[in-house]
């Protein structure tokens, strides 16, 4: 049998994270030599989904040092953790995040045709807790509309904020022309809160309304970006059905896809090789040798890798729950017609939380509720994902949150929380570079919501591993494989 | 929602630019259906609507769905053959004995009683094929009073209804993907309701109610595509009427009905259809409901609130304020809306109109070049004249310049309209 290092590769694809996986995706027809590694013994990288010892492992290898950009993991068990089912029967997400209908992802999966492989769940409303102002009343989730309709239901504002709140909508659907333009190119680059405030003379409760819909993780984000993130969230709404402009994907968000590119890119010939990291490097011109963990040595004339060097920015704290409730009422289907969506977003605005300390929430935290449906835990329970800015007492506030919530949407019994799982995730470096034979995508985005730039990158990287060849080619477009399923349904 | 062109509602057309493969195709498809429609021609000329012709029609309508002549060629098909025999009072018979002789009553009578013969499937356990058998002759069908023997006409008429009732389910399961791609072919509905007609004068009531309220869940998923189909609204408004008879053992929906208004407002705000049924329910709702002078009060101030609330988000809907103003006029004409506001004073009337004007002037607040807001406010403040009986005073003239003038910059294509209630009302500056 031919040995790995016989061949002189077109490129070795190290780690099976999103962006490498894609990559393997775009190069699947290409009849390129791909060797794809890594270290790990699963796919996916750092947006992989765990089983409960997979966590555990996870865990156990990070507090090692040996994830760059994730340090103090833990997994916390009650002391009565009855509950619990068995580890196979999760699949806790790195990167549960959500992914708007008008996102380039979903047409690149779709012009590839990986996205038959793909189970696509609806992500409903967003919410906004809001803390209870005595003793007396109770704490409570409002629902943050965006649509006309959701505006004309709602009871939560005043006629007048209703008027400036649908002013705000329909400017948002025509910033990018004029007059509209005009009025924010000034305050680009100062916060949107501002923007609000001057502009539409907008309180703070309106104000947080719209900075929610942007899942901004510092509030502070620019009002050039926050616009187009509006934007892109109103435009989606109702693309894929009705009363929703986001989805998620089953078995534990981007680390599906991930593993169904994967898939494609070894039907299209890759060599996979889990379990494998390189263990060191040289580097010449137009050429890498790599000496594998397996022991091959191998040439290739391109490397592909992603950052993995903390960049010494504030990271982001995250906090995996598993309670024993599978809190229906956050997943009813709002409009007519409408699928039951399977995840809902809780924003925490700025200061809405105190730890027993009397330490304040200076950032929003956000907490995305999935439910069975999403395949991440069995039925009867629900994962809950809660990140915010790792500033400050980051685990006792993301604790804190956890704690409101559990207590807002239970009438009778507060749900047993049956697992926790905490780690902080440190950005790396933003850009890709491109050093010769190796190109290294950036740091994976801490965003709660599929930033579209992250695909950039593989496009750059596939430009480069095609060479001439690039030009005549279409980027992820492919036909369906002989044989290959049609299974469009027809209602 | 004007209709933007090239399209409904929306809903983009599609032109198509063919290519020479796609010509040639074409020319074959129009070369089969030809040859089809020949065929199913040939037939009828004959005055032969057996059941191979009944399946040409099949193959025709789905190619075409709007050859009407082809859906009364599968009535014929159904009535001559398929369908049992018709009972002493049946529908045929009802046909045939009416009074203008006409092209079809009296084919539809011979149909009846030559195809016992010609028809290759005689209908089994038909009351009147001991008896007629063979004769040609409509008038021994009307009087055979019984059918033969006790004991077998109950066994024979559920078999009759057994069979009448699958081809029903079978001709509507036929229409629905027709109807799926054309939702809005009159021949379509036609037919369907010609089908449920059948089911009413076949079927035991019970049974054929079972029908009719499945066909009312059709029309409510029509609704759910296209919110704004007035096809299906006036399509339901007939199934609802239907199975509200007697005939089928119905009692009032009336408050279903609204409640499915509400449903369709608010996943559309933008639905004058929706809104117009509303305003059609309510005096029979508030009737039903034994509604007093307050609760009838109640409900306007409740429908109000709403509308308010509607207008507030959506002030350039026209649907809103066609329901907004059908309320006005509950207010000033009440003769022709007699329903919620018939004992109120002039005082209240007053104080009502005075108050909607004022909450949509609080629109002007945010909402400065919406000319339907300016229209309204025009024709509500001169209502107000009205009701008192009395000319602007000088604020309501100085305001009425005002929006006229809005208008005049807003809709400059009526300019003329404006200045026709320019001289109409003395509002020359």
């Amino acid at each position: 049998m031919e040995s790995l290092g016989d061949t002189l590769w077109d490129v070795v694809i190290s780690g099976t994270g999103l962006q490498q996986s894609l990559l393997a995706l775009a190069l699947s027809r290409s009849g390129k030599k791909i060797l794809h590694i890594d270290p790990n013994e699963f796919y996916g990288g750092s947006e992989a989904a765990f089983s409960l010892q997979d966590a555990k492992s996870w865990v156990t290898h990070a507090s090692n040092g040996s994830c760059g950009l994730v340090k103090s993991a833990s997994i916390a068990l009650p002391e009565d953790a009855t509950g619990l089912s068995p580890s196979r029967a999760y699949s806790l997400a790195l990167a549960p995040q959500l992914i708007h209908a008008r996102s380039a992802i979903l047409s690149q999966l779709v012009s590839s045709r990986a996205y038959r492989q793909v189970e696509f769940l609806a992500v409903g409303s967003f919410f906004i807790f809001s803390p209870s102002r005595d003793s007396a009343e109770a704490s409570g989730l409002t629902r943050i509309p965006s649509t006309r309709e959701e505006v004309f239901s709602t009871t939560a504002i005043s006629a007048k904020e209703k008027r400036l709140l649908m002013k705000f909508l329909k400017f948002v659907l025509d910033h990018e022309s004029s007059p509209h333009l005009e009025t924010w190119q000034e305050h680009a680059d100062s916060p949107l809160v501002d923007f609000l405030q001057k502009e539409f003379k907008m309180g703070g409760e309106l104000q947080t309304y719209i900075i929610t819909l942007t899942l901004s993780l510092d509030g502070q984000i620019n009002t050039r970006d926050g616009l187009a993130v509006i934007r892109r969230h109103l435009s989606s709404m109702g693309v894929y059905g009705p009363g929703f402009a986001a989805i998620y994907p089953k078995w534990g968000g981007l680390s599906e896809i991930a593993q169904v590119s994967c898939r494609a890119g070894a039907v299209g010939g890759a060599v996979y090789m889990l379990g494998t990291g390189i263990e060191t490097m040289e580097i010449a011109e137009d050429e890498v040798e790599l000496h594998l963990t397996s022991g091959d040595n191998i040439k290739t004339r391109m490397l592909v890798r992603a950052d993995d060097s903390p960049s010494g920015q504030t990271g982001v704290g995250r906090l995996v729950a598993v309670v024993g409730s599978p809190l229906t009422s956050l997943f009813e289907a709002t409009v007519e017609g409408a699928p039951r969506p399977a995840v809902a977003l809780i924003a925490f605005p700025a200061g809405s939380l105190s730890t027993a300390a009397g330490e304040e929430s200076a950032y929003p935290v956000y907490l995305s509720v999935h439910s069975s449906e999403t395949g991440e835990c069995p039925v009867g329970q629900s994962v809950l994902y809660l990140t915010t800015l790792a500033t400050g007492n980051v685990t006792g506030i993301l604790e804190r949150a956890l704690d409101a919530f559990i207590h807002a949407t239970s009438d009778s019994q507060a749900p047993q929380v049956l697992y926790r799982l905490q780690y902080e995730q440190l950005p790396g470096a933003d850009t890709a570079r491109a050093e010769g034979p190796i190109f290294t995508f950036p740091a994976p985005s801490p965003s709660l919501s599929f930033d579209d730039s992250v695909l950039e990158p593989v496009q750059e990287a596939w430009k480069k591993v095609m060479g001439e060849a690039a030009a005549e080619a279409e980027y992820m477009v492919f036909e369906d494989r002989e044989g290959a399923m049609d299974d469009d349904v027809y209602e | 929602m004007a209709d933007q062109g090239g399209s409904q509602h929306g809903i983009a057309r599609t032109s198509r630019v063919r290519t020479e493969e796609q010509k040639r195709r074409d020319l074959e498809r129009i070369a089969k259906y030809r040859e089809l429609e020949d065929q199913v021609r040939a037939h009828i000329a004959r005055g032969e609507y057996a059941p191979e012709v009944f399946q040409l029609t099949s193959k025709l309508l789905r190619l075409n769905p709007e050859y009407y002549t082809i859906w009364n060629v599968r009535r014929r098909c159904l009535i001559s053959g398929s369908f049992s025999r018709p009972l002493a009072g049946s529908s045929c018979l009802k046909a045939s004995s009416s009074t203008s002789p006409s092209a079809t009553t009296t084919t539809s009578s011979t149909s009846c009683s030559s195809s016992s013969s010609a028809a290759t499937r005689p209908a089994p356990g038909s009351p009147t094929a001991g008896t007629s058998g063979t004769t040609a002759d409509p008038a021994a069908i009307s009087t055979t009073p019984d059918a033969p023997g006790k004991e077998d006409s109950a066994a024979t008429a559920a078999a009759a209804e057994t069979q009448d009732l699958s081809i029903i389910k079978s001709e509507l399961t036929f229409t629905i993907p027709l109807l799926l791609e054309s939702p809005k072919c009159y021949w379509i509905w036609s037919y369907r309701l010609w089908i449920l007609q059948q089911a009413i004068a076949r079927l035991r009531p019970a049974v054929a109610r079972r029908i009719w309220e499945e066909e009312l869940g059709l029309a409510s998923k029509m609704l759910g595509k296209d919110r704004r189909n007035f096809h299906a609204w006036g399509y339901r408004r007939h199934v609802v009427q239907q199975l509200e008879s007697a005939t089928l053992e119905g009692s009032s929906m009336v408050e279903a009905e609204f409640a499915y208004t509400d449903k369709m407002i608010n996943t559309d705000l933008s639905n004058f259809s929706a809104w117009h049924s509303r305003s059609k329910l309510i005096p029979r709702l508030l009737d039903e409901r034994g509604a007093d002078d307050a609760a009838r009060r109640a409900f306007l101030d409740k429908e109000l609130a709403q509308i308010r609330n509607a207008l507030n988000v959506g002030p350039e809907d026209q649907s809103l304020w066609y329901y907004h103003q059908f309320l006005i006029l509950n207010l000033v004409a009440p003769e022709q809306h007699p329903a919620m506001t018939l004992n109120f004073t002039r005082e209240d009337r007053v104080a009502y109109l005075t108050r909607e004007i004022d909450e949509i002037k609080e629109l002007l607040e945010d909402y400065d070049d919406v000319k339907l807001i300016y229209e309204g406010l025009f024709e509500y403040t001169l209502y107000l004249c009205q009701l008192e009986e009395r000319q602007p005073d000088e604020i309501e003239r100085a305001d009425l310049v005002a929006w006229l003038g809005k208008l005049k910059q807003l809709d400059p294509m009526r300019n003329g309209r404006w200045a026709d209630l320019e001289k109409e009302y003395g509002l020359k500056e």
